[in-house]
């Protein structure tokens, strides 16, 4: 027989080995409290030459400082209960009482100011103009662009509308949480007499269209309506039309050159998403909105019901081509943006977590960019799950799809639906400085770490995650 | 130790008997859920019984296999050790299968089959270390422990 004293040795040993992985992989995950979105993970430079950051503070590249806003729109925020039509009450997050927060309407290059005031969101808050290329000061990213703003404060965010389209206004911070609980609203430049918004946003299990519940109706609003779909959701909703053939005119705010009619298909629209159909309104049509009980009716009477249909739209093929206005073959960066997934710990919680190019957050690669370059990114994603991918400050256009090179319309996008085992090439032109997030629009996802930054060698943020203000932009 | 080791044990069982109870809670609830006018999309939060599975599954169970697995170093259980491994490889397996079934959901079924043979293995363990240590060992080792 051993000796007891042995046996103890034995037994401390062999905890020893069980516990000393497992205690270093936990610790390993955990993340600081207080990180720079400067010196966090590793830099990436895409083949492109590698430089320091020093140089312009985000703070600096803001909207027209001194002109006169023609837009001007206060809100404020709450944490408070509101009523859905349909429905019932909501416990959740309001902009001037109501969410979806007041509809902000500008013509093209309008100067948009709006004021935001935290009245009692104990967390902070922000607001990021969802597809919309602004300066990088009034993205509204908190801990990157600025810090959440919290109860009693206020911030003033201006940009000029230049892009006309269909967009969108959402929390940056602890977004997650109070974009689905109800912190958004719409945003459109240069409207027309045609239009017809479709906001479609799930709180929780109940799904709305423009903050209503059930079978919503709107009056035609001529022969032709033109319906600007908005999916504010986390995951990607089909759209589809019973009653009318319809053409999709818009993508993310760019228009579709040469729509063709559309009929017995869906369109899909990503988390974040939008897409513009024009659609002859002289009969009642309804807009089926990813299905489940709440629709849209456009026009008087009956309207028929149909389900989803099985073919969809691709974007891919979609119109005709035309010159993108740049050349992607002369691309001077080129990134991989590989999306994975692998079982360990998470800020110390074990499960099954995202990967960027085999890294997890916070040690992901930063995609360093100049001012200037023209550049490719491919996106792959083998994690087993859809990610809506949305690049901040820019729009790109898609090359290709699983090798299949686009030739429809130029899919110029914001926020681009990559199921699994699909790889898309991207190209975009680095041609507004600043810091941005590149991220998942699943928003729990981003919160588990599907997050990275595009930055411009040349500007720095004196922003931090964590810290102080507590900054938590998922 | 050789209690502890049973209770243990014997709460691994019962965590298997609270997995199989929260995720039939989950899917009816989705179900009421859905035919009260709600969708179960991306959007939606876990309901209790997604929570219990996740927080047992990935939290608890885990956490006390482990802990099983020390306790069996120390704790004179005539084949302790080789039983606490085998509770500890196959809750490995089903966290495994757990994974696998999010892209292939006919693993799922494994993953449900999967946990009666926990269970059984873990009720095995735990009556191993029932009633007292083994004559041979007690006496000497109880004393000589301490030295």
């Amino acid at each position: 027989m051993r000796s007891p004293s042995r046996r103890a040795l034995v037994a401390v040993v062999a905890t020893l080995v069980v516990l000393a992985p497992i205690g270093f992989f936990w610790q390993r995950s955990l993340i600081p409290n207080d990180l720079s979105p400067m010196t966090m993970g590793y830099a990436d430079y895409g083949g492109g030459p590698a430089s320091a950051h020093h140089g312009t503070d985000v703070s600096r590249l803001t909207g027209p400082v001194d002109q006169t806003p023609d837009v001007a729109v206060d809100l404020v925020a709450r944490e408070e209960r509101f009523d859905i039509p349909g429905r019932g009450p909501m416990d959740g997050y309001t902009l001037n009482h109501t969410s979806p927060g007041p509809r902000i309407v500008a013509k093209q290059g309008d100067l948009v100011q709006v004021t935001l005031r935290n009245e009692n969101v104990a967390d902070g808050i922000t607001l990021h103009w969802h597809g919309v290329d602004v300066p990088n000061a009034e993205d509204g990213v908190a801990g990157v662009t600025q810090d959440a703003i919290p109860p009693g404060k206020s911030f003033v965010y201006r940009f000029v509308a230049k892009d006309a389209g269909t967009y969108w206004y959402h929390s940056h911070q602890v977004s997650h949480e109070q974009v689905q609980k109800g912190m958004y609203g719409v945003l459109i430049v240069q409207p027309t007499a045609a239009d017809v918004i479709a906001a479609v946003h799930t709180y929780d299990k109940v799904r709305t269209v423009n903050g209503e519940y059930g079978e919503r109706r709107v009056r035609a609003p001529g022969p032709i309506a033109r319906v600007r779909l908005i999916n504010t959701d986390n995951g990607p909703m089909a759209i589809w039309v019973d009653g009318a053939s319809y053409k999709v005119v818009a993508v993310d705010g760019t228009e579709v050159n040469a729509p063709t009619e559309v009929s017995g298909k869906a369109v899909l629209v990503t988390a974040g998403g939008r897409v513009d159909l024009e659609i002859p309104t002289v009969k009642a049509v309804r807009i089926g909105l990813g299905g489940g009980p709440t629709t849209l009716v456009i026009g008087d009477g009956d309207a028929p019901t149909g389900g989803e249909p099985r073919d969809r739209v691709d974007l891919l093929s979609y119109g005709a081509a035309k010159p993108l206005g740049f050349d992607p073959v002369k691309a001077t960066r080129a990134f991989r943006y590989d999306i994975g997934r692998r079982i360990g710990f998470f800020d110390g919680k074990p499960g099954l977590w995202w990967t960027i190019n085999g890294h997890q957050y916070p040690d992901v690669p930063m995609f360093v960019v100049s001012e200037g370059d023209i550049v490719r990114m491919t996106i792959k994603n083998t994690s087993g799950q859809v990610h809506p991918m949305h690049l901040h400050g820019h729009h790109v256009v898609v090359l290709s799809r699983d090798g299949v090179r686009a030739t429809g319309s130029p899919w110029w996008t914001d926020s681009l639906n990559v199921e699994d085992k699909e790889t898309y090439e991207v190209a975009f032109v680095a041609d507004n400085p600043g810091i941005w997030m590149d991220h998942c629009h699943n928003l729990p996802h981003a919160a588990q770490g599907l997050v990275t930054h595009l930055m411009y060698t040349g500007v720095t943020t004196p922003h931090h995650l964590g810290g102080s203000p507590n900054n938590q932009p998922e | 130790m050789r209690s502890v080791y049973r209770a243990l044990a014997g709460l691994i069982a019962i965590g298997v008997l609270v997995q199989a109870m929260a995720i039939a809670l989950a899917w009816f609830t989705v179900i009421k859920d859905v035919d009260d006018g709600s969708v179960f999309s991306e959007n939606s939060d876990a309901n209790v019984g997604h929570m219990i599975h996740t927080i047992v599954g990935s939290g608890i169970i885990p956490l006390l296999a482990i802990l099983l697995l020390i306790i069996s170093f120390f704790a004179k259980v005539e084949g302790g050790v080789k039983w606490a491994l085998y509770v500890f490889g196959l809750v490995v397996l089903q966290f495994g299968l757990a994974v696998a079934s999010f892209g292939a959901p006919v693993v799922g079924a494994l993953h449900g089959l999967n946990a009666f043979a926990l269970l059984a293995v873990a009720g095995m363990a735990a009556r191993r270390a029932a009633g007292p240590a083994p004559a041979a060992e007690s006496p000497a080792t109880a004393t000589g422990a301490t030295t």
